[in-house]
């Protein structure tokens, strides 16, 4: 597997955590309160349980079954039931990662995380999900990107040879949209949405309920 | 003056009375209501009380209260001295804060009737409520998003109010009715919010945040 945006950074706060698929691998995401991220396998080594249902506690992850507590490096640094015990380090979920670029955050379940080098002048906007396959997803951006140019000050000009990035921008260069797309199981996708820092909050907001118009289309086909 | 709630713990109508009287330091009492199995909400006594034979049921003094929404507009009314949770002072955000009061009925009659027949095999049209329960979650996420994008953090503006109590239980609920919150980052973070406020109550399926405090009292 490459390195897969998973979703905005601002979109996993201090003390959160989110579940995430990055092709075989069932993720756990978390922040811990000063705002480490990690990116561990969705499982607690103790009994299995989803890790994304935990609590953030300080810079640990707490499991929601028993307790046990995991620091930013993935060592278990507390077990409720034994607290004199000192938890042995082979007692370790498994570790990806994970990096913040762009707004974005970006896992490698394989191999150090290296994101796709974006301009620096986007705006990450939102993530949205899709129930359709890649090819629908990434035909009705296109489609709707030429019939509603407005948004791009009347043309639009496809740029990225990425297979999973659209860049769409007006010929000037001045406006324009990013999707960055990530398919979590075959028949849904993800789009993550950056914007040209030029567009005012109103336009931002037509863009955000344009990517809604386009799920739509992109789901009847 | 008196308020007593009739109350089904598991019930997340009865939970919105429960939260804000929470988050405004209400004083009242409970008298506990066999919803399931004995199906006492149906029962002479209660029906005689309340027609409709719903829960919860609010009684105060000179009123019997048996729509959510009134419940939570009335508690606010009397009750929150800063008058931002029903902000009548404020026509337009008060427009908006009918407006999600009014959505709160449709989680209920799609998430709320979902969960019911996952949790008490209660028999509905189950792809119905599916359906139903998406479109609101989508809608709920879409205003979220765009409320973010302005820099709003609430539903109808800057601060919480009775919309964001009544819109909050079947949503956080909805795990229990087979619907993750895994494609909805707005709604995470806005439930994240209102977890975080002073005063936040739990019920069962819609657990505390656990703070940096707890961890070092009970951290070796």
């Amino acid at each position: 597997m490459s390195t897969e945006p998973i979703g905005l950074a601002r979109d996993l706060a201090p003390k959160g955590v989110m579940r995430a698929q990055v092709g075989q691998t069932d993720l756990a995401i978390w922040r811990s309160t000063n705002g480490v991220v990690s990116a561990w396998e969705n499982r607690c080594p103790h009994r299995g349980m989803r890790l994304s249902h935990g609590f953030v506690r300080g810079e640990s992850l707490a499991c929601a079954y028993h307790g046990w507590h995991y620091d930013c490096s993935g060592k278990c640094n507390y077990i409720p039931a034994h607290p004199e015990l000192e938890p042995p380090s082979t007692i370790r979920p498994n570790i990806y990662s994970v990096v913040e670029q762009a707004g974005i955050l970006w896992v490698n379940t394989v191999a150090d995380a290296k994101p796709v080098s974006l301009p620096n002048d986007l705006i990450a906007l939102r993530s949205i999900t899709l129930d359709c396959n890649l090819p629908s997803a990434i035909d009705a951006f296109k489609a709707a990107a030429k019939v509603d140019a407005a948004l791009f000050n009347g043309t639009v000009t496809e740029l990225s040879q990425h297979p999973k990035i659209l860049s769409l921008e007006s010929p000037s260069g001045a406006n324009g949209i990013v999707i960055l797309f990530q398919q979590p199981h075959p028949k849904s996708v993800v789009a993550h949405l950056l914007a040209k820092d030029v567009y005012q909050t109103n336009e931002l907001v037509a863009v955000s309920r344009w990517c809604e118009s386009v799920r739509h289309k992109a789901e009847q086909q | 003056m008196t308020i007593t709630l009739y109350n089904y713990v598991l019930s997340g109508n009865c939970y919105k009375i429960r939260l804000l009287a929470s988050l405004l330091d209400i004083n009242y009492e409970t008298i506990a209501v066999d919803f399931h199995p004995g199906q006492e909400h149906k029962s002479k006594a209660l029906l005689k009380l309340n027609p409709a034979g719903t829960l919860p049921i609010l009684v105060t003094d000179g009123h019997v209260f048996t729509e959510t929404k009134d419940m939570l507009t009335w508690l606010a009314q009397h009750h929150d001295q800063s008058n931002t949770w029903w902000p009548a002072n404020n026509s337009d955000q008060l427009t908006r804060v009918v407006q999600w009061l009014e959505f709160s009925s449709r989680l209920s009659a799609t998430i709320g009737e979902l969960r019911l027949n996952s949790m008490l095999n209660k028999a509905i049209d189950v792809e119905a409520a599916k359906h139903g329960s998406k479109i609101c979650l989508r809608e709920l996420e879409s205003h979220l998003t765009e409320q973010r994008i302005k820099g709003i953090q609430w539903l109808s503006g800057d601060n919480p109010t009775v919309a964001d109590v009544a819109c909050f239980p079947y949503t956080a609920l909805s795990p229990d009715a087979g619907i993750e919150h895994d494609d909805y980052p707005s709604i995470r973070s806005w439930l994240h919010a209102l977890r975080s406020l002073d005063n936040f109550l739990t019920m069962p399926g819609i657990h505390e945040l656990h703070e940096l405090k707890s961890t070092q009292k009970i951290s070796p």
